[in-house]
């Protein structure tokens, strides 16, 4: 892992482009439809981190 | 000859004062590596604060949130939001700029960056006195005031930090080698993890 400020901007603009559309879908229909939309996208992001992990483990 | 091969290495020896050298990583040096563990601790501290809040607004679900007759400045909440956004762009900037060997971009950058932290500081003091409740209002008070006011916690302490680094910059006391600049990347990334944390609280109290 190779941990930096560009990475962690990286990481800013991930979660703000997650948090536009939150905010977008909420605006346009209602709190609990953005609510599931974030559920939906924190668990994408815990998938995804278990699979990172995982894929590095195995590399020697 | 044997024995004077050892005093002399002894003698070597003696001429190093101070503790050994620390074990270092080849992956991340202790400094960057310092502020991750840092970062952890504070997600844990504010997950238990979001956990209070979802506690309340779920579990006690009181018949509306915000209860009545309290609103939110949602709008106002949004430019501050972009305002605290931006600033990472500043701060992205003037880490790039120094990489880069250009000691004006990274003086521009740091002291736009404060100055768009300082601003939201300044909003979001000027929006707890305009809000009409107060921290001893119902839980929903609490809860706000508690949540928002220790992310205002981090960042008046994001701009302490960037205060240093600024007056550092000044100085010229950085350069571009990645060694030379830590005084920057690290609060750098300190600075968005203010900004994110930000972003979060925002979406979960103010919009949904």
């Amino acid at each position: 892992m190779k941990l930096s400020e560009q990475a962690v901007f990286r990481w800013v603009l991930i979660v703000g482009v997650a948090a536009a559309s939150i905010i977008a879908l909420t605006l346009l229909t209602r709190p609990l439809a953005g609510a599931l939309w974030g559920l939906v996208l924190v668990c994408a992001a815990a998938w995804h981190g278990c699979r990172w992990v995982a894929r590095k483990r195995r590399e020697p | 000859m044997e024995s004077a091969t050892v005093a002399l290495g002894h003698a070597e020896e003696h001429d190093h004062h101070g503790p050994p050298e620390a074990h270092e990583s080849s992956r991340i040096d202790r400094q960057t590596l310092g502020i991750l563990l840092f970062i952890v601790s504070e997600i844990m501290l504010f997950g238990a604060f979001f956990a209070s809040y979802f506690f309340l607004r779920v579990v006690v679900s009181p018949e509306s949130w915000p209860p009545d007759p309290y609103e939110l400045p949602v709008a106002v909440a949004g430019i501050n939001t972009a305002i605290l956004v931006s600033s990472s762009f500043t701060i992205h900037y003037a880490l790039e700029s120094i990489r880069r060997g250009n000691h004006t971009g990274l003086k521009v950058g740091l002291v736009l960056t404060w100055m768009l932290g300082a601003a939201f500081l300044f909003i979001q003091v000027n929006e707890y006195v305009h809000i009409g409740f107060s921290a001893r209002d119902l839980g929903f008070g609490s809860i706000f005031y508690s949540l928002t006011g220790l992310h205002g916690a981090h960042v008046f302490v994001g701009l302490m930090l960037l205060s240093f680094a600024t007056i550092r910059a000044f100085r010229g006391h950085f350069g571009p080698a990645a060694k030379d600049h830590l005084g920057v990347e690290v609060p750098g990334i300190y600075w968005h993890f203010v900004d994110v944390m930000w972003i979060i609280v925002y979406v979960t109290v103010y919009i949904l």
